[in-house]
């Protein structure tokens, strides 16, 4: 298992790509998917600690694997991404538990935060888990 | 005493009876009077047989020296058997000579049974008429009183043959005469006959026809014109401008005029009056002509002339002029005119209408100078097109052209000629075309375009909100991608040991995305820029292209799976490719919203293209959707109608002139499935689009998404 795993789920091959290299260039190990359906079928949903989510696929979009998420009980931080900056999908994304919801463009920064904090909120459940074990 | 006295008795009875028949004798002429000869002859010679008791009479005539002899022969019964009478008149010729002054006054022959005495009694003076001979067997014959009574007798008969010879000649005379007559008669009834049919004919002509006297007095005019004027031959001949009268007011001074200067110049006369008709009272149009007659020395004999009723055909002549009028007053009103133009003989010839439109003054020869002297010196005239088509000399000869004048004031006029070949009666080709000058329908047509492209104005700020959203995404992505790879670049450099290689990689990825901004940038742009239209060879297919990459992310958002199925050999199209991207752009759109509602099956959305009939090019866009109520389908492409609430209804009416700009036609068909399909096919390339009335001038009307039926 993967210590740390990011994996970016974006439909734009670029954009994929791109938020890949800049997430491995923070030092975490990072995992690219075409698309929601592929992320489902990889086999690393339970070793990914957080999600880089773009809104706009085809077939199943960034909201729709989020409630899928949570309806499978699995509670991977989110960070959206996404072109269109759409107060409508920003309030459903937060509402559903997202943990970051970033429009385009973004500063390196501005993710590197976001991943950080979205990883504190993982590690902590983990930590709460590790406790309560 | 009594012997004496008897003797004296006897002698007077003797006497007596001469003297009765010198009588008779002398009355003999009244008896003949009246007669021929032979009658003369028959009764002189009974008489002379009977008074004298004759026992033989003969008689023969030289009426002329050709005619045979008339030679009678009367003998006494008692004288007994006799020769016949030629053989008779031969033997008592034969006894008294030819000579008639050496004839004897008696001569005795011996005849039959016995001696006769014969008394030969010449005719005429010398015997020339002929000769009678008297003859009797008694003795002492004749006696002085019977030599008396022959020679009496003689010169009788002399009197009445020549009264006979006479009679019988003036007889013939008077035969002749009257067979001469008889002849000549018969001639004239002959002449008579003829005259009377050319009389009849001259009475009965389809014309008046007449003559004048030098003076211009009528002497005959025919029944046709009597039975037309209802005026009397006696009248006409009245005075020489009797007939003057029958003319309408209106046409008499000039119709004298004509007439008076043709009699006193003796050159005849031809001039065209309105004549009334006595039967019903009404004026109808004659032609009159009047050629001279002259003698050997040149002196007017007479003029000979006809009148016609032309009054059918001046009627059809003014009804013609009149069309004509109206066709011209049409092309007046509608500023059409008509140009005709003949290769055979290089001549042009314009209607009026034609010549005011091109402010020329009417009937000027119209030159290809004069021509080009109009038309804008940009554009192709044209008898220049048409002589182009004709010498290509293929296919229909029948063409469209559009070109403009340049007026010395500088104003624009816009021509639009229609033309077509045809032959003339002698088979030689001839081009006719109407022009109209279409300025005014120009104007409209453009201001119309204005108020379209400003509705269409209207329909993209309504949509402006849904149109920056995209924009912003299509601009944010690579943008995105810029900061991002730059940053990462920056990351790679600075960590220790420097990550070259991956720096290298983002590296080059921001320059990508930069090109992949610029070429989006400029695509909202032609899209969305005010400048002109252009007419360029386009590739549908490549238009196609970047309209999809346009448009694919809205469209997935919309979970839309666009099929294209774009031919490999569909050929160049000549026309504005921003356009037509514009209602492609349109048509996906409209196909997208169709099927927003759609769960049950896929939003499947194809766009074809492909060659299409008559070297055209065809687009399809085909949809799942809800489709369109057929009813509407005439109305899908009118401005303002929409089934979309939030709609304006711009998009398809605007498609629509757009595809029309560029010779085609747009139009919608409900799939054998559920859904619709759009498609516009445009010929490849337009007539008329390289040249002034092409789409350079067309407005450029934005078509956007949510402003569509």
């Amino acid at each position: 298992m993967t210590e740390n795993l990011i994996s970016v789920v974006d439909d734009d091959e670029s954009v994929r790509r791109t938020t890949t290299l800049l997430i491995e260039s923070f030092g975490f190990p990072a995992a690219a998917f075409e698309s929601a359906e592929l992320f489902l079928r990889s086999g690393h949903l339970h070793d990914t600690s957080c999600l880089v989510l773009d809104v706009q696929m085809p077939g199943m979009n960034g909201l729709q694997l989020q409630s899928h998420l949570a309806a499978a009980g699995c509670g991977i931080p989110i960070v959206f991404i996404s072109g269109y900056e759409s107060k409508d999908f920003r309030q459903r994304a937060v509402q559903a538990g997202a943990a970051a919801f970033l429009g385009k463009p973004f500063s390196d920064e501005q993710l590197l935060q976001t991943i950080r904090s979205a990883l504190r909120f993982s590690h902590r459940d983990d930590s709460l888990g590790q406790i309560e074990e | 005493m009594d012997v004496q006295y008897e003797q004296d008795a006897g002698e007077i009875k003797r006497l007596q009876r001469c003297i009765n028949d010198l009588v008779c004798l002398l009355a003999l002429p009244a008896l003949w009077s009246g007669g021929d000869i032979s009658q003369v002859l028959d009764t002189l010679l009974n008489t002379l047989m009977r008074m004298l008791r004759l026992d033989l009479v003969s008689v023969r005539l030289n009426l002329s020296v050709v005619e045979t002899p008339i030679e009678i022969v009367r003998v006494a019964q008692s004288f007994g058997p006799m020769p016949p009478a030629h053989e008779i008149c031969e033997a008592l010729n034969h006894s008294l000579g030819d000579n008639s002054p050496k004839w004897p006054p008696l001569l005795r022959n011996l005849m039959g049974d016995g001696e006769v005495s014969m008394v030969p009694l010449p005719l005429g003076l010398q015997g020339e008429l002929g000769v009678i001979i008297a003859a009797a067997q008694r003795a002492g014959f004749p006696q002085q009183t019977e030599a008396l009574l022959l020679n009496v007798a003689a010169s009788q008969a002399c009197i009445g043959l020549q009264e006979a010879r006479l009679r019988s000649q003036q007889k013939c005379i008077a035969d002749e005469l009257d067979r001469r007559v008889a002849r000549r008669t018969a001639e004239l009834t002959a002449a008579n006959a003829e005259l009377q049919l050319q009389v009849g004919l001259l009475q009965r002509l389809p014309v008046s026809a007449w003559t004048l006297k030098p003076d211009g007095t009528p002497d005959f005019v025919n029944r046709v014109w009597l039975e037309y004027s209802g005026q009397t031959l006696d009248f006409v001949r009245s005075r020489p401008d009797a007939w003057i009268s029958a003319v309408h007011p209106e046409d008499r001074e000039t119709a004298s005029r004509s007439f008076w200067e043709g009699v006193r110049s003796g050159q005849g006369f031809a001039m065209e009056t309105r004549f009334l008709r006595a039967r019903d009272g009404t004026y109808r149009w004659h032609l009159n002509q009047a050629v001279v007659l002259r003698d050997a020395e040149g002196r007017v004999l007479k003029f000979v002339g006809t009148t016609t009723d032309i009054d059918d055909q001046k009627r059809a002549k003014e009804k013609l002029r009149r069309s004509e009028a109206f066709l011209a007053e049409g092309q007046r009103l509608g500023q059409i005119g008509s140009y005709c133009w003949r290769p055979a003989t290089d001549e042009i010839t314009w209607s009026a209408e034609l010549y005011r439109i091109y402010e020329l003054e009417i009937g000027m020869p119209v030159t290809l100078e004069l021509i080009r002297s109009r038309v804008h010196p940009d554009d192709v005239t044209l008898i220049e097109k048409m002589k182009l088509v004709d010498q290509a000399r293929e296919g229909s000869h029948d063409f469209e052209w559009r070109y403009r004048l340049l007026m010395p004031d500088q104003s624009i006029k816009y021509m639009h000629a229609v033309a077509h070949s045809t032959r003339d009666q002698n088979g030689q080709s001839e081009y006719m075309a109407s022009v109209q000058d279409v300025t005014a329908r120009r104007l409209a047509e453009e201001a119309r375009d204005k108020a379209q492209s400003e509705l269409a104005s209207v329909a993209r700020v309504m949509s402006l909100g849904a149109l920056t959203a995209s924009i912003a995404h299509e601009v944010n992505q690579p943008l995105s991608g810029i900061i991002t790879n730059a940053s990462t670049c920056l990351r790679m450099l600075g960590a220790d040991p420097p990550q070259v290689e991956g720096a290298r990689e983002t590296a080059r990825r921001t320059i990508r995305d930069g090109n992949r901004m610029s070429e989006v940038i400029a695509r909202l742009r032609a899209l969305f820029s005010k400048k002109e239209p252009t007419t360029e060879s386009v590739n549908l297919n490549d238009a196609v292209l970047e309209v999809i990459a346009l448009s694919i992310l809205e469209l997935q958002k919309n979970r839309v799976v666009l099929c294209p199925e774009l031919a490999d050999d569909l050929p160049l199209i000549t026309g504005d490719r921003v356009q037509l991207q514009q209602v492609i752009l349109n048509l996906l759109r409209n196909g997208s919203d169709a099927m927003c509602t759609v769960e049950d099956r896929p939003r499947q959305l194809v766009i074809r293209t492909e060659r299409d009939n008559g070297d055209r090019v065809r687009l399809t866009v085909q949809d799942a959707g809800i489709g369109f109520d057929p009813q509407a389908a005439d109305r899908l492409f009118d401005a303002f109608y929409t089934t979309k609430c939030d709609g304006m209804g711009i998009g398809l009416s605007v498609s629509r002139s757009i595809i029309e700009r560029h010779h085609g036609r747009l139009w919608a068909t409900l799939n054998e499935g559920p859904g619709a399909a759009f498609s516009f096919s445009i010929p490849r390339t337009p007539a008329g689009l390289a040249h002034a009335d092409g789409i350079r001038n067309i407005q450029a009307p934005a078509v956007t998404g949510s402003a569509a039926a």
